[in-house]
C-alpha cells in the first residue's frame, strides 16, 4: 500500500482485495488515499476496533464488484427476494420501459470540492428507470451538491454526469427529460402559483393547458390564482412536484420531498413516486429519513461524507447490515437458551424476560425446542429494520454527531 | 496499486468544454416576459414612477418658473423647457425602472428561483440577454409614457410665464423619445448589476451610485471626462438647447449604451462560470 499517507495511519481496507483497474470509485471502505488527506477524516484506533466487531460492515466491498466497484444488486418489483446464494438478479424491464431509450442518470468518477472541503468524492452510480431510487445519506453527505450536479447548477470539479446519455445542459428542451425539485421554497413569493408553471411550461415550449393539468394532479388547482408567498410548506412542496411534473418527463428528481408534508400528503407523495415508477420512469428521491425510504425506494444509494457507502436493492441492503432476530419466550427458559446456544446462536436476554435470538430463524428455533422436549410460549421474528442498517453504516460517516463536545471535552 | 491508478485518473480528468445546446431564443424571451408580467410589483413600480416622475417634475417646473424673474440673462438662454420639465422622470423615475431591472435578476438569487430557471434553460448567458431585451422593452414604453406626461405638465406650468415649448417644436419630440431610450439602457445596466452584485439591496445602490454618483464625482473631474459619466450622458440625452460641457444626445445614448453592453459582459461571464 504504497499510497498511505502521512498522518493517515492505517487505511481502514487494509487486507481486503479489490479487483485491479481505474475503473473502480471510491466508497467507504475504499477509501482512496487522496481523499483521506482532504475529506477531515482522522484515523482513530477505535474506528479500526469497530470494524473488526462488525464485519457486515465490509461485506459489500468484498464481493464482487462490477462497473465503478459498485455491486448492482437489483430487486424485482414485486418484491421477491433473490435467494440467500448472493447471485446478482438484474431487473427485468419495467412495464414501460421509457419511451425515449435510455433514460437514466449515470454518475461518472463525479467530484465536487469546495476550497479544502471535499462534498461529493468520486461517486459512481446509475438511477435506473422502472423503480424508485433512494438517496439516502446524513445531512451534509453531498446529496443536494450532487443533485445539482446532475442539473448542470454546479460544475463537477472532475468526472461528470450524464442524463439519458447526454451531459444535462446538452438536452434540448431539459424539462421535457427531467422534472426535479430541489428546494420547494425557491419561489418568488410575489407570482401566483399557475403563473409560476407558466414561466417555466414557456421556456421548454410546453403547453399552457399543462399548467393546470399538474396542479390538478397535486391538488392545488383552488389555490391556482393565489400568491406562492402566502403558501404554506407543504403547499410549496406540492407545487414543486407540479412543476417537475410540468414537461412529463422521464427522469424525476426530488430533493426530501416529504419535508413539511403532512402523513396524508406524506402517503400521497408515496402513491406518486411508486406510480411514477411504474410507469417506467426514472425516479430519484433523496432523504435523510430512513424509515420512508423504506417504504419508498425499491433501490437504495447510500452517500456518507461525500462517498457512496452502499447501492443495492432495499431488501438486500437491510437483509445484509441487519441480523434479523427472534423473540422466544418458553416455559423451561433456561434450557432453551442452552440448546440455543449449543446449536450456535446468539442469546440474549430482552427486558421483558424474553429471549431474543440471532443466528437462528423461528423455524428453527422451533425445532430445537421439540427437540428438546420444551414448551415454548412465545416465538416471534423480529424484522430488521433499515434504521439499524443505517446507523451501522453511517456512524463513522456523519459529520456532526449529537454528543461530539461531551466526548471530545474527556480527552482534555 | 489499483487504488492508486485510479487516484491519478481521478487528477487527470478534464471535464470536457461546456457546450450549453442553444434554446430557441424566443421560448426564452416569452418565458422571461411572462415572469416579469406576472409579477404584480412590477405594474406597482411601472404606476408609481410615472406618477412620481410627472408630480417631482411639476414641482421642479414650478420652483424654476418662480426663479425666472430672478435669473440672469445667461442662465436665461441656456434655460431648456424640456429638459426641466423631466428633472423628476431623471432624478426618480429611471432609479425607480433601473431598480425593477436590478431586482429581475436579483430577486431569483436571494430566493433560490434561479436555480429553477437555469435548469430550464441552462444556457445561462441567454437567459441574461433575454432578462435584459425583455426589461428593457418594459421599461421603453413606460418611460415614454412618464417622459410625455411629464413634458406636458411641466410645460401647463412654465405656460403661466410664456416660457413653454410645444411638442411639435424642433427636438422635443426626439428628446422625449431618447429619454425612453436612455432609461431602457439603465434597465439593461440593472439587470447587469444583478447579475453582478446578486443581492437586491447591493446591486440597487450600485444603480443609484452609476446615476447619481455622477453629480457628486463629477465636481472632482474635468468636463471632458465629466460628460462620459452615465448620469452626465444621462442628462445629455434629453437636451434639446446643446449646452457645453454636454454630450450631443446621440452620443450620450452611444455611451449609455456602451456602459450596458460592458456591465451585462461581465454579468455573463460571473454567470455563466459560478455555480448557482
Amino acid at each position: 500500500m504504497l499510497f498511505l499517507q502521512a498522518g493517515r495511519g492505517l487505511n481502514r481496507q487494509t487486507g481486503l482485495a479489490h479487483p485491479t483497474g481505474s475503473d473502480q470509485c471510491n466508497q467507504a471502505a475504499v477509501e482512496g488515499p487522496l481523499l483521506g488527506a482532504t475529506n477531515g477524516y482522522r484515523y482513530t484506533p477505535s474506528d479500526h476496533l469497530e470494524l473488526a466487531e462488525e464485519p457486515h460492515f465490509h461485506t459489500p466491498t468484498v464481493r464482487p464488484m462490477t462497473r465503478c466497484g459498485v455491486i448492482e444488486l437489483t430487486r424485482p418489483p414485486q418484491g421477491h427476494v433473490s435467494g440467500t446464494s448472493g447471485t446478482e438478479r438484474r431487473l427485468p424491464p419495467g412495464p414501460r420501459t421509457s419511451r425515449k431509450g435510455s433514460t437514466m442518470i449515470e454518475a461518472n468518477h463525479l467530484t465536487k470540492r469546495y476550497g479544502k472541503t471535499v462534498a461529493v468524492n468520486d461517486v459512481c452510480f446509475t438511477v435506473k428507470p422502472g423503480q424508485v431510487t433512494g438517496f439516502l445519506g446524513p445531512n451534509g453527505a453531498g446529496k443536494s451538491t450532487t443533485m445539482r450536479m446532475i442539473l448542470g447548477l454546479d460544475t463537477p470539479t472532475s468526472g461528470e454526469v450524464r442524463v439519458d446519455g447526454r451531459p444535462y445542459h446538452e438536452l434540448a428542451d431539459p424539462l421535457r427529460s427531467v422534472g426535479a425539485l430541489l428546494d420547494a421554497g425557491a419561489v418568488v413569493g410575489g407570482r401566483s402559483a399557475a403563473s409560476h408553471l407558466m414561466w417555466l411550461a414557456d421556456s421548454n415550449g410546453i403547453a399552457r393547458r399543462r399548467v393546470s393539468e399538474v396542479l390538478g394532479i397535486v391538488g392545488l388547482s383552488d389555490v391556482a390564482g393565489k400568491r406562492v408567498g402566502a403558501f404554506s410548506l407543504g403547499m410549496n412542496q406540492r407545487l414543486g412536484i407540479a412543476a417537475a411534473l410540468l414537461g412529463d418527463p422521464e427522469t424525476v428528481m426530488f430533493d426530501e420531498p416529504i419535508n413539511g408534508l403532512d402523513p396524508e400528503g406524506i402517503l400521497w407523495i408515496r402513491n406518486l413516486m411508486k406510480s411514477l415508477a411504474s410507469e417506467g420512469r426514472t425516479v430519484f428521491l433523496s432523504s435523510h429519513l430512513m424509515s420512508e425510504m423504506a417504504q419508498t425506494a425499491d433501490h437504495l444509494i447510500v452517500i456518507g461524507r461525500g462517498r457512496i457507502i452502499a447501492d443495492a436493492g432495499t431488501e438486500e441492503f437491510i437483509n445484509r447490515h441487519t441480523a434479523p432476530s427472534v423473540r422466544v419466550r418458553a416455559v423451561e427458559q433456561t434450557d432453551l437458551g442452552e440448546a440455543l446456544t449449543q446449536r450456535g446462536a446468539v442469546v440474549e436476554c430482552g427486558s421483558d424476560g424474553a429471549l431474543v435470538v440471532t443466528g437462528m430463524d423461528a423455524a428453527a428455533i422451533g425445532g430445537a425446542a421439540s427437540a428438546h422436549d420444551i414448551t415454548l410460549v412465545e416465538l416471534t421474528p423480529l424484522g430488521s429494520t433499515l434504521e439499524v442498517a443505517y446507523f451501522d453504516l453511517t456512524k463513522d460517516e456523519t459529520d456532526y454527531h449529537a454528543g461530539q463536545l461531551a466526548d471530545s471535552s474527556k480527552g482534555i | 496499486m489499483s487504488t492508486a491508478t485510479h487516484t491519478i485518473d481521478a487528477i487527470h480528468f478534464t471535464p470536457p468544454a461546456r457546450q450549453v445546446r442553444t434554446a430557441p431564443t424566443s421560448r426564452v424571451l416569452k418565458s422571461e416576459w411572462t415572469k416579469i408580467r406576472t409579477l404584480p410589483s412590477t405594474w406597482r413600480t411601472a404606476v408609481m414612477a410615472v406618477t412620481i416622475s410627472v408630480g417631482l417634475g411639476a414641482v421642479l417646473c414650478i420652483s424654476q418658473a418662480n426663479q425666472w424673474a430672478s435669473m440672469t440673462v445667461a442662465q436665461r438662454a441656456t434655460f431648456d423647457p424640456t429638459a426641466c420639465s423631466l428633472g423628476g422622470f431623471f432624478l426618480v423615475g429611471a432609479v425607480l425602472l433601473g431598480a425593477l431591472a436590478v431586482r429581475t435578476v436579483t430577486a431569483e438569487y436571494s430566493t433560490g428561483m434561479i436555480r429553477s430557471t437555469f435548469t430550464a434553460t441552462p444556457a445561462r448567458r441567454l437567459v441574461l440577454a433575454a432578462k435584459a431585451v425583455v426589461t428593457a422593452a418594459f421599461a421603453f414604453p413606460v418611460a415614454l409614457l412618464a417622459a410625455v406626461v411629464s413634458f406636458q405638465v411641466g410645460q401647463q406650468v412654465f405656460a403661466g410665464k410664456h416660457l413653454q415649448v410645444s411638442i411639435g417644436s424642433s427636438g422635443v419630440l426626439q428628446a422625449l423619445v431618447f429619454a425612453a431610450l436612455a432609461v431602457s439602457l439603465v434597465a439593461m445596466i440593472g439587470v447587469g448589476l444583478g447579475g453582478l452584485i446578486r443581492h437586491t439591496a447591493g446591486a440597487t445602490t450600485a444603480l443609484v451610485l452609476v446615476i447619481v454618483g455622477g453629480a457628486v464625482l463629477g465636481q472632482f473631474l474635468p468636463a471632458g471626462l465629466r460628460q462620459y459619466l452615465p448620469g452626465t450622458a444621462l442628462e445629455a440625452a434629453v437636451t434639446v438647447n446643446h449646452s457645453a460641457g454636454l454630450l450631443r444626445p446621440g452620443a450620450a445614448i452611444a455611451v449609455l449604451g456602451i456602459y450596458a453592453a460592458i456591465v451585462l459582459a461581465a454579468a455573463s461571464m460571473r454567470m455563466a462560470h459560478r455555480d448557482a
